[in-house]
């Protein structure tokens, strides 16, 4: 009873945004999972381009969906053990005060007011939000700087009208905005030719393209006018679990680094190139137990689920119909933003 | 000097009707001619949108949405998705035998010779307990599928029959009980129900998912789909019970007082007399109630449940039908529409049938 009381106080500070610090005392999130033999994981109340989306099956699908997958192989064993709660933007923080669901992972940026004031706790970044600018491609534009003097459509209100004004301005490069009240009629206008350009988030522009009469009339420009870090959130004081969550990520950075994909994975295992992957793969001890977990966990992910870069080519980049450039979601050796932690 | 008048000739026919009602004088057949030629324009544009240039099947994909028809292959893709939302794809029989079933009992529950009060509460419990035990499953080699996973069209149906059987007595309860002579019972009901109606439901659904299993022990929780019903109930009760309540005071107070003379218990005299009256004197603002709660179910979405409209975004909300929201939306107003005339159609029914005898 006292522990449902203390979380009632962060929903109550949630709700009412005041500057209690309240700290849920319900630990070992990860015993509860374990026990249940399930990850309760976010999902959303409808599709969200390209991170959770349902398929004519019903199932779902995305690249939240997948590092959801990932963490329920790494804990349990296999991918079917997350179950997939449907939760919208609004839902998502008191569900996972009450124990609706054990994590969010759903395009959640880490903002200070989330991290302090709502008792929440992120990992690292697990991927970076991108705003982008696309442009036709018969302009034949190369960066930002390429459309200076072309005519912007963004939507009337949102934060990319004020981010993009703010990038333009930083950067000297003049630019005629044409607002619309929908993102109906801003394809409309795009597909129109009334647009040199639009800007937003990476995966509406690349649905925007992909439905275009003719996609290849229009480029995503790598350059970010705008990033968002998106993390994993857990309640505040579950460090073990974070922990697990934590070196999920890096497992799956790891084997991008190192090249071990779902399909080779058993031959690397096989020979270990290195002992960082030795130790990744469980093939010398220690990567499980000082989580709590089984020592080939990591095997595990990576055999069932894939790395990095495969989760985000199935999903949002090459291998989906999303076709987003990797951009600062690539690893720090090819020009992104993403690190794996060291294992050791 | 007599005139002889000739009798008028009884004008029949379709010419002279259509010169009555429509050409009478030449202003308004200037309107008939435009406003039809109007009209046949409009007709002619809708259905070749909606037939003749629509592309149908999914092998066809690629013309869509390209200033053409309707891209009626979006339903053909996704329609098992936006009737049945997040249901296991393989188990969906289930979902249509249990959907069926709701509607059956919907049907026979307005046959006037099931209304008793023994017959009535059976045929819904029958036909509620048939079909949670259906969409659960988890006997019989059926595979256990939790509420989470309910959805799509099953799932409206289920939230507004749950909602009106289990609301529509507490209704009757807090409509008496607002009537009560006892003053606590009545201004403590009267409360109750004006607190109730000053919030709004998404608040009160919002509260019933999340907030109440924070302050209630666990073995009281219940699952969320049942929280949220319960207060959808309690919800939809506040208000019917203030149309029932208006329906018992049209009744004249001479009845009361007869009744009383007659030594009728209290019981029989709500029962037999006064509700009777009541409900049929209030059939319209119920129907319009019921009418209103049937679209209110969408409203669920926003706590995560996939009912018909929810999943009508997802099925557009992936990418690879983005484009097609209008067809999607027109296919949603055709189901809700079917639903909602039906009821209104039974409404109008049910009142001329009530009227036999009732000048």
């Amino acid at each position: 009873m006292l522990t449902k009381l203390m979380k009632l106080a962060t929903v109550a500070s949630l709700a009412f945004a005041t500057a209690t610090s309240a700290q849920a005392q319900d630990e070992g999130v990860l015993g509860e999972i374990k026990a249940r033999d399930s990850l309760l994981c976010t999902g959303h109340n409808g599709s969200y381009l390209g991170f959770a989306e349902v398929d004519a099956q019903g199932e779902w699908q995305g690249f939240d969906i997948e590092m959801c997958r990932a963490l329920a192989t790494a804990i349990l064993g296999s991918p079917d053990k997350a179950q997939i709660i449907p939760i919208s933007w609004a839902q998502r923080f008191p569900a996972i005060q009450s124990g609706d669901i054990d994590v969010i992972i759903k395009v959640t940026g880490w903002t200070m007011t989330r991290d302090t004031e709502l008792g929440l706790q992120y990992s690292r970044p697990y991927f970076i939000g991108p705003f982008y600018v696309m442009s036709r491609s018969d302009l034949g534009a190369q960066s930002i700087s390429d459309l200076d003097g072309g005519v912007f459509c963004v939507n009337a209100g949102t934060t990319v009208e004020r981010v993009l004004a703010d990038y333009m301005e930083t950067n000297g490069i003049e630019y005629q905005p044409l607002a619309f009240e929908k993102g109906e009629e801003l394809r409309a206008a795009l597909y129109a030719g009334r647009c040199d350009a639009i800007a937003g988030f990476g995966p509406f522009l690349s649905s925007t393209r992909v439905n275009a009469p003719n996609p290849d009339d229009f480029t995503i420009i790598g350059d970010v006018i705008k990033l968002e870090p998106e993390g994993i959130v857990v309640r505040q004081g579950e460090d073990d679990f974070l922990d697990v969550i934590n070196w999920m990520v890096t497992a799956l950075l790891l084997a991008e680094e190192n090249g071990i994909t779902s399909e080779n994975v058993d031959e690397i295992k096989a020979n270990p190139p290195s002992a960082t992957v030795e130790r990744l793969l469980g093939v010398t001890p220690g990567v499980g137990t000082r989580l709590g977990l089984q020592d080939d966990w990591a095997y595990n992910v990576i055999k069932t689920v894939g790395n990095y870069g495969q989760i985000y080519d199935r999903t949002i980049g090459d291998g989906s119909r999303y076709k987003l450039p990797r951009g600062l979601n690539n690893l720090w050796n090819n020009g992104g933003l993403l690190y794996p932690l060291v294992l050791d | 000097m007599t005139t002889s008048v000739v009798p008028p000739v009884p004008k029949r026919g379709f010419g002279y009707w259509l010169k009555k009602h429509f050409f009478s004088t030449w202003l308004n057949s200037v309107i008939t001619v435009l406003f039809g030629a109007l009209l046949i324009w409009m007709c002619v544009k809708l259905s070749n949108w909606a037939i003749f240039d629509a592309i149908w099947t999914v092998d066809n994909k690629e013309h869509c949405g390209h200033g053409a028809g309707a891209c009626w292959a979006v339903i053909q893709d996704r329609g098992r998705l936006i009737l049945f939302g997040l249901y296991p794809y393989e188990e969906q029989w289930r979902s249509t035998l249990a959907c069926l079933i709701v509607i059956l009992t919907i049907g026979l529950s307005c046959l006037p010779s099931l209304w008793s009060i023994k017959k009535l509460p059976t045929l819904w419990v029958i036909g509620f307990g048939a079909f949670v035990l259906l969409m659960r499953g988890g006997f019989a080699g059926l595979p256990l599928v939790t509420s989470e996973q309910w959805g799509g069209l099953s799932l409206t149906i289920f939230i507004f029959s749950a909602v009106f059987v289990l609301g529509m007595p507490l209704a009757v309860v807090f409509a008496l009980a607002r009537r009560s002579s006892l003053p606590v019972i009545a201004k403590g009901t009267g409360l109750f129900i004006d607190l109730v109606r000053s919030l709004p439901l998404l608040t009160i659904l919002f509260a019933a998912a999340v907030v109440v299993p924070l302050l209630v022990p666990d073995w009281l929780e219940g699952n969320k789909l049942g929280r949220v019903v319960v207060a959808f109930a309690v919800f939809f009760a506040v208000y019917q019970a203030e149309i029932i309540r208006a329906g018992l005071q049209s009744t004249s107070q001479g009845q009361n007082e007869a009744a009383a003379a007659l030594g009728m218990p209290y019981w029989s005299l709500v029962v037999d007399i006064l509700l009777p009256q009541a409900f049929r004197n209030t059939l319209p603002s119920t129907i319009n109630q019921a009418v209103i709660t049937f679209k209110e179910t969408s409203i669920v979405t926003i706590i995560g449940f996939f009912e018909v409209m929810a999943s009508g975004n997802a099925a557009i909300g992936g990418g690879e039908w983005t484009e097609q929201f209008v067809e999607v939306y027109v296919f949603l107003a055709l189901v809700y529409f079917v639903f909602v005339f039906g009821l209104s159609r039974y409404g109008a029914w049910l009142e001329n049938r009530m009227r036999v005898g009732h000048a």
